[in-house]
């Protein structure tokens, strides 16, 4: 009797602590694993990835300096994908040539943005950016004016880039 | 101790030696009669006897290495609910934009409809836009949208203006609980009636057609729920002005 009621209260106290442990361990390696693989976290990641890859994309494609014409095409290049960069790229030649003409310098402030539409299956995203975008001719002051941006994005292997941008028609009837 | 190993080993002397009327009573648990002073209360057991060394060491190791279990397992407990709060943690995870599919068209629903209603103004109707403000504001956005609104209840009735605002594209930026700021892109349609010379129209790049102007603007409202319905708290003009 002696013997048994010195050796068990501490053992039963030390399996009792290990037994509350390998439950917490197990607890907590599970929630870890649930939030590690939760997919509307990964979701909101993507959205927020989708988010500052359009806002960034949309400020390079309305940037642009006549002084460094080539490094800001070069910009314009990287930032897009698809039918965006098929266009950018049939028109650089020209568009190079009005620039340098104009001799403007083209910069570009992000107001505000918001993804509107995310399909991660397909790779396919919606922008909305809002945008105020200053123009500084060669003589004069400049001109900033907003503009209401809407990008598509289409997810590449180097990051989600630009396949559309264009500026929400004004007047026009209602669109969805 | 050195009392209970001699017992021990006696016991086992004992159990090992060839069958004795004694030992074959002890599974039976009753007390091998030794002397008192020697097994204090204990539970004769013959059967009991071969694990003890076992035990005993089990009773110096275990709790040791329990102990040690204890420290590991729990380090990764806290290690790993660690873990699992950091990724909780992301400030993405409490953005709810577009991940609720439900909460963020509710938002964009409800926000445009009050937009609409806000943002137009009827002078045959003056008190619709009095309603609107009632039902859709809150907080310092009642006063922002006063002094946006100002000058077409101003002029309105004299020229009898009828301006409409139709949103063409929003998008939830934020959607966290009932809390919600939303990037609104909205169309205007500037009606006077009546002969007047300067316009009123709300959005840059207002551009004439006729009697009409169109207007262009672009604002981020941003809202709180409350009774189940979304109600614009501040209006964000983005540094663009009135």
């Amino acid at each position: 009797m002696a013997r048994t009621t010195t050796r068990n209260p501490l053992l039963l106290a030390a399996a009792g602590l290990a037994l509350l442990a390998a439950g917490g361990a197990g607890w907590g390696g599970w929630s870890w694993y649930a939030a590690a693989h939760d997919e509307s976290a990964a979701y909101a990641a993507t959205r927020d990835e989708v988010l500052s890859a359009g806002e960034q994309a949309v400020q390079n494609l309305n940037t642009l300096d006549h002084r460094d014409l080539r490094r800001g095409l070069d910009t314009w290049r990287d930032s897009a994908t698809g039918d965006l960069l098929t266009q950018l790229t049939a028109g650089r030649p020209e568009f190079e040539r009005q620039i340098q003409q104009a001799k403007t310098v083209t910069t570009a402030k992000v107001l505000s943005g918001a993804v509107t539409e995310l399909d991660t299956r397909t790779g396919r995203a919606s922008v909305m950016v809002a945008l105020r975008v200053t123009v500084t001719p060669p003589k004069g002051a400049p001109n900033a004016k907003e503009s209401r941006m809407l990008g598509e994005l289409t997810r590449t292997p180097q990051g989600w880039k630009l396949s559309a941008l264009g500026q929400a028609p004004v007047g026009s009837a209602a669109t969805g | 101790m050195s009392t209970t190993r001699h017992l021990v080993n006696r016991r086992r002397r004992l159990s090992a030696a060839p069958p004795a009327p004694r030992a074959r009573t002890a599974p039976a648990a009753v007390p091998v009669p030794v002397p008192a002073s020697e097994a204090p209360a204990e539970p004769a057991d013959a059967e009991a006897a071969p694990p003890a060394p076992r035990s005993r060491l089990r009773g110096r190791r275990a709790p040791l290495v329990l102990a040690a279990a204890t420290v590991l397992l729990g380090a990764f407990a806290a290690w790993s609910a660690g873990q699992a709060a950091a990724l909780r943690d992301e400030p993405a995870l409490h953005n709810a934009a577009l991940t609720d599919v439900g909460r963020t068209s509710e938002v964009k629903g409800q926000l445009a409809t009050a937009v609409a209603a806000l943002f137009s103004y009827d002078h045959t109707a003056p008190a619709a836009a009095d309603r609107a403000v009632r039902a859709h504001l809150t907080g310092k956005a009642v006063e922002q949208h006063r002094a946006m609104l100002a000058p077409v209840r101003a002029q309105g009735p004299r020229q009898k203006l009828v301006l409409t605002t139709t949103v063409t594209h929003s998008g939830v930026e934020l959607l966290d609980g009932d809390r919600a700021r939303v990037l609104v892109y909205a169309d205007q349609r500037n009606t006077r009636t009546a002969a007047a010379k300067d316009a009123a129209g709300q959005g840059a790049a207002a551009k004439a057609a006729g009697d009409t102007a169109y207007g262009a603007a672009m604002f981020a409202v941003e809202a709180v729920r409350t009774g189940g319905a979304w109600r614009i708290s501040a209006i964000d003009t983005l540094g663009a002005g009135s």
